[in-house]
């Protein structure tokens, strides 16, 4: 994995990323204790709201303790002192020190930060089994059940929005049976955007709202949620260009399993943006600029010769060996479910409009559009996604449990058919339970592109 | 009983069809405002064929295993095109409705893969005011799609009529959920009714005529929960080879659906029937699609019925949770629902299982077990 290490180096932004999302439990505790935040749960990329109010948004697996790295670690108080530029020049520095045992100090960093998630999601997994959630579940929410049996009662309050899929539905139902609940606000997504619908979304925001206005004590004005739009606006933005701008072109700015394993995190953190908007777009912002930077002075990959797949869904649980699979194979990978399901769009924030209601809109066009109540729309939206990342193939995670994104394989499959892109279907359980199946089929599939 | 009636109501929808009536199906359990079907002179069909192997695994082309056996079933209906199944030919148009994710996915499988013209009707997931704004949405939207298809305008009168016409069999379908005849004769009732409709009125009258109570003192009495039993299904057997007797069925085929009626008051007292369509869905707070108080809603219903049944009779009630396997809506919170029911002393089983005929004999033993118990 050294490939791996030498791009990170010099991507500080990703460390601190990395960083702020495992050192979440510290972070948050501060939060809470010191600065009197409230916090709010949130799963899926639904914590805008929450942050408008002046709460704080976790995906509660952040409050868990991460065993981290000691070298992350003393480097994250490194940069407590020095901040985080420091950090690469150091790592600059030692690296080209090329000391092997500073090397693997490096690799093994990169490597237990994603190791170290992944443990934690099945920690969560094995104890939301544990604690009565039926194994006929996905494993995304069995890990959540999990993740609130262990720190749920930390939190003031879930933001509850209600999808196509009715197990999440209900899985948000049944938070309240577990120990020590936390309040629960729900929103009620209408399925279908018919009539005065925006309308009726728009009120149901506005009421979950006034429940977080409660909780915090700070009114939300259209101005705070206009900052706040904006703000993740330009997230999604940024967001946006390493997908379309390049992960769509043929120079990569690292090694392309770097960048895959870039874009799994992300797809992680952007759930609460590491509970922290401002933090989290300024490390956006850096990603962006030094991936330019690279590119501009010719360092990374060119992989035009690579055959470009998108590994889709993740955010429900994915094996995430496959982009270094597809790497060892000869083929690059990219992760962008956010941007397929709409989550990535632009919210407005004119000052003649009402902002609430642009919210709607956007969770609207999300709901009907994108992730849709029906799998004819989702399967177009991962048709359009392929079709605009100009991929060679699709790799779909059929998730054992799922009965709502799973069950559009077929549907997808023969849409991409119609489209010649050639794709594939690998079913999956838990992280790790088997690699050797993925590495199988993933080895006949990329046998296509050779 | 079940090729005998499959035959006959091949007969019925035929002749339905001769007089130009549509036939809408649906399998969207109790959300569906059947009377706007029956008001625009169509003909609905619940969905409610499930219960063998060879239908749940001829959906595997379109559906991986781990979906819910049920709606495996409908697909392998209209794969398969089983015997005595010929009245799925008779189908105009298929309701594509969200109950559960499965629903949605099973419906537009059949109506995109067998080329059924689709419906679409969706519904919220809480009964909040907003919720119920959206319902008027969606009724006002159905009854667009229906009067497209009808060519004319569905008249409030006629809605009126169905609405009423609904109200008494429903009523009629309470009585016979007081009648003291066996679970297995009853559930076929009630399936025979939910096919045939309103149009079964005069044969339940004669049934609740001329039926005698069919004394079982061997048997536990218990309530059905959860997920309903379907025709073709072998379960109501199993339960009373197993030496109980199911005396209420708190399932979609049961009490789910003949309990939503209105009394005289309310029916005489809404000017605008599309008004008591949204009561009823107001009032629905058993439907198990529902958050976020569904839980809750469910024990005190629970509990009620096992202590009228306790007052009336003196004897105690068993509770069978039937789950089927991938059940969103009934398998999640089953562990609750045990402990719940288990801390008020009410004895439960969560039965889960999916329509393998391998598995006959552990069901077997698991009801045996806890009727035994009890």
């Amino acid at each position: 994995m050294s490939v791996f290490a030498d791009d990170v180096v010099t991507f500080t932004s990703m460390l601190k990323m990395a960083y702020n999302l495992l050192v979440g439990n510290s972070y948050l505790k501060r939060k809470k204790f010191r600065e009197k935040k409230k916090l709010i749960a949130v799963a899926l990329p639904f914590s805008d709201l929450a942050y408008a109010c002046g709460a704080i948004s976790v995906f509660p697996v952040r409050m868990q303790i991460f065993e981290i790295n000691k070298y992350l670690l003393a480097l994250g108080s490194f940069s407590s002192i020095f901040g985080w530029k420091s950090i690469t020049n150091v790592l600059g520095f030692l690296k080209k020190l090329e000391f092997k045992s500073i090397n693997k100090t490096i690799d093994d960093i990169i490597d237990d930060v994603i190791d170290t998630i992944n443990k934690k999601y099945n920690q969560m997994y094995d104890l939301g089994v544990e604690s009565g959630i039926p194994t006929d579940f996905c494993y995304g929410i069995k890990s959540l059940y999990g993740m609130y049996v262990a720190k749920g009662k930390n939190v003031e309050a879930n933001l509850n929005f209600t999808i196509r899929c009715s197990a999440w539905n209900k899985y948000l139902e049944s938070l309240k049976t577990i120990k020590n609940p936390a309040k629960n606000i729900w929103i009620d997504v209408p399925p279908r955007n018919i009539g005065n619908s925006l309308e009726i979304l728009t009120n149901n925001f506005s009421k979950a709202i006034n429940e977080l206005e409660d909780i915090t004590g700070i009114t939300c004005t259209d101005n705070r949620l206009r900052e706040h739009f904006t703000l993740r606006n330009q997230i999604c933005q940024h967001y946006k260009t390493i997908i379309h701008e390049i992960g769509a072109s043929d120079f990569y700015p690292s090694n392309p399993a770097t960048f895959a394993e870039i874009l799994a995190l992300l797809t992680i953190s952007f759930h609460d943006y590491n509970s922290n908007v401002k933090r989290y777009a300024e490390n956006m912002s850096s990603l962006v600029n030094e991936m330019k930077e690279r590119i501009r002075k010719g360092i990374g990959m060119e992989c035009s010769k690579m055959p470009r797949i998108l590994i889709t869904p993740i955010f429900g649980g994915w094996e995430p060996k496959s982009h270094e699979i597809i790497y060892e194979l000869g083929g690059r990978s990219l992760y962008a479910d956010w941007e397929l399901l709409g989550f990535l769009e632009n919210i407005n924030v004119s000052n003649n409009s009402n902002p609430i209601e642009e919210y709607a809109r956007f969770i609207m066009n999300i709901s009907s559009n994108k992730m849709g109540c029906d799998n004819d729309t989702l399967t177009d939206s991962y048709l359009n996604l392929a079709k605009k990342l100009n991929v060679d193939g699709l790799i779909f995670f059929q998730l054992f449990g799922c009965h709502s994104i799973s069950n559009c394989y077929k549907l997808l499959r023969d849409k991409l058919r119609r489209e010649e892109i050639p794709s594939t279907a690998l079913t999956f359980n838990k992280i790790g339970e088997n690699v050797e199946q993925v590495k199988t089929r993933l080895g006949a599939f990329m046998e296509m592109f050779k | 009983m079940t090729v005998e009636l499959l035959s006959n109501y091949y007969y019925y929808l035929k002749e339905k069809k001769a007089e130009g009536k549509k036939i809408i199906a649906h399998m969207a359990h109790d959300n569906i405002p059947e009377e706007l079907i029956d008001a625009a002179g169509f003909v609905p069909l619940n969905m409610i064929f499930a219960g063998n192997d060879e239908l749940m695994n001829s959906s595997h082309d379109y559906l991986p295993p781990s979906t819910c056996s049920f709606a495996q079933s409908c697909i392998g209906l209209f794969s398969e095109k089983p015997n005595n199944f010929d009245f799925l030919e008779l189908i105009d148009y298929f309701m594509v409705s969200n109950h559960c994710v499965s629903d949605i996915c099973a419906s537009e499988i059949i109506t995109k893969y067998f080329s059924i013209p689709r419906l679409n009707f969706y519904i919220s997931y809480t009964l909040s005011e907003n919720a119920l704004e959206y319902y008027k949405l969606e009724l006002h939207d159905l009854k667009q799609q229906l009067e497209k298809i009808k060519g004319s305008e569905i008249k409030e009168e006629n809605l009126n009529e169905s609405i009423k016409r609904y109200n008494n069999f429903k009523k009629k379908l309470l009585e016979v959920n007081n009648l003291e005849i066996k679970g297995k004769t009853k559930l076929e009732i009630f399936q025979k009714a939910m096919l045939y409709g309103p149009d079964f009125l005069p044969e339940l009258d004669t049934i609740i005529q001329n039926s005698q109570p069919q004394r079982s003192n061997n048997l536990k009495e218990l309530i059905l929960t959860g997920c309903s039993i379907f025709i073709n299904d072998y379960l109501i057997d199993l339960i009373e080879e197993s030496g109980g007797n199911i005396v209420f069925f708190d399932t979609w085929i049961g009490d789910n659906y003949f309990s939503q009626i209105f009394d005289d008051a309310i029916l005489n007292s809404k000017e605008n029937p599309y008004n008591l369509l949204l009561y009823r869905y107001r009032n629905n707070v058993g439907g198990d699609h529902m958050v976020p108080e569904y839980l809750e809603n469910k024990v005190t219903k629970l509990e009620k019925i096992i202590q009228n049944y306790r007052k009336k009779t003196g004897k105690p009630l068993g509770v069978i949770n039937h789950i089927i396997k991938f059940c969103d809506h009934i398998s999640i919170n089953s562990a609750f629902l045990k402990e719940k029911l288990q801390e008020k002393k009410i004895p439960i089983l969560n039965l889960e299982r999916d329509y393998s005929r391998a598995n006959r004999g552990q069901l077997s033993t698991r009801i045996e077990a806890f009727i035994e118990m009890m």
